[in-house]
């Protein structure tokens, strides 16, 4: 089937198979920054916001994207760089693996939030998982962004 | 999960059709766990389209549509407003907030996982279901029996009654599955359900009972919730540990609504 698809507000067609999820169109088209990583809906890494909101893309089917907008962090341009500064500036970046997934995530937080704590960010951020930073160094900078100490 | 055909029918009737004339076609919720199967379908049928993701409140009752996300359940404050944070509370664990925002309430419903908190916690509603083609169903009828299986799950109903909500889990790290959930309410009587056993959450009748007939009787009624279900073992944790910890939660849970 072909599927008009709304990433970063350019739309682009693509041929997909009706069970394809959402992660694999993306990679196929080009937006590497979607990670695969457990495929089971566990470690997050492979998260996009939809219509603002953060969702694992390896579990949303593709063909239901239409219509709708998807936001890699490639979208997020320089409302990204705030975020990955802060981070980076702790030292946590190391493979940065999960680090797209938790931008996009981040940025859905900070919309989200009315009142941020460090419990409310932990419990936002539950959903992506970090193999090797220990997620200190990424909160540090995490709490900076959300202007909590 | 595989299947050959995608279909996205204009309306709940057409869905229906299909579901009942393709023996091997599945309607598609969230697909989170459907998708972790290696099962292959002839058809998967996607109501995505069809306005079934919304909470209505109206006179005595919310509604929930069957497409509803279960973070927006989390989050509701209509729902908040009713049952505190019972039904948050069963929602809050699972996985991540990006899987619940994917994950729905119908797909939750209709699956019968044993895993699923929600499931625990609406049991202790005055609860309903609305299918396509079997109308209005207790959630509890539902539940207990697999007699309804090949069906549209429309919305999910529940009664607006002011009380006492309490739910209790435990669970080894946060966002894996519970080993043990127990959700208690108290308006117009106290009901009790243990889930995650790890079968499906079930009704207390006898400690329900005996608590009713006497708000004292707490001790005994949650000690008597060991023996009145059946506790298993999964690679979470030994049907003995569960057994052991029920009546503490149980307890925990009643003094909380009969504060």
């Amino acid at each position: 089937m072909i599927l008009k698809l709304n990433i970063n507000n350019k739309f682009y067609n693509t041929n997909i198979d009706g069970d394809e999820f959402l992660l694999d169109v993306l990679r196929k088209i080009g937006f590497k920054s979607v990670k695969k990583g457990c495929d089971t809906g566990t470690c997050g890494v492979c998260s996009v916001l939809i219509n603002g909101r953060p969702t694992l893309s390896c579990q949303f089917l593709a063909a239901r994207a239409q219509g709708l907008k998807i936001t890699t962090v490639e979208g997020l341009g320089k409302k990204a760089d705030k975020i990955v500064e802060l981070i980076v500036s702790e030292g946590a970046d190391q493979c940065g693996y999960c680090g797209p997934s938790l931008v996009l995530t981040t940025y859905a937080m900070k919309k989200e939030l009315k009142n941020p704590t460090i419990e409310k960010i932990n419990h936002y951020l539950t959903g992506n998982l970090c193999r090797c930073s220990g997620y200190e160094g990424q909160l540090r900078g995490i709490k900076k962004y959300m202007g909590v100490k | 999960m595989r299947f050959e055909k995608f279909l996205q029918p204009d309306n709940l009737k057409a869905a229906l059709k299909i579901l009942k004339t393709d023996s091997n076609s599945v309607i598609l919720g969230g697909t989170t766990f459907l998708r972790l199967s290696d099962k292959k379908y002839s058809t998967g049928i996607d109501l995505s389209n069809l306005d079934l993701d919304y909470i209505k409140e109206n006179n005595d009752q919310i509604e929930i549509g069957a497409y509803t996300h279960l973070r927006t359940i989390e989050t509701n404050p209509i729902i908040n407003k009713y049952f505190g944070d019972l039904l948050p509370k069963s929602l809050e664990n699972l996985i991540g907030i990006q899987f619940r925002n994917n994950a729905t309430i119908g797909g939750a419903i209709f699956g019968r996982l044993g895993f699923t908190e929600i499931i625990t916690a609406l049991l202790v509603l005055d609860c309903e279901l609305e299918f396509e083609e079997n109308g209005l169903v207790p959630f509890s009828e539902f539940i207990s029996n697999w007699k309804i299986k090949r069906d549209i799950l429309k919305k999910i109903i529940i009664k607006k009654n002011r009380g006492k909500y309490s739910y209790k889990m435990m669970r080894n790290s946060s966002s894996d599955f519970a080993i043990l959930s127990v959700a208690v309410s108290n308006f117009d009587g106290i009901k009790i359900a243990v889930g995650t056993r790890p079968s499906i959450a079930k009704l207390s009748v006898k400690a329900a009972q005996l608590i009713n007939s006497d708000n004292k009787n707490i001790d005994e009624a949650a000690n008597l919730i060991a023996d009145e279900f059946k506790f298993g073992k999964d690679l979470r944790a030994e049907g003995k540990y569960r057994k052991m910890i029920a009546p503490v939660l149980v307890k925990r849970a009643l003094q909380e609504v009969l504060k």
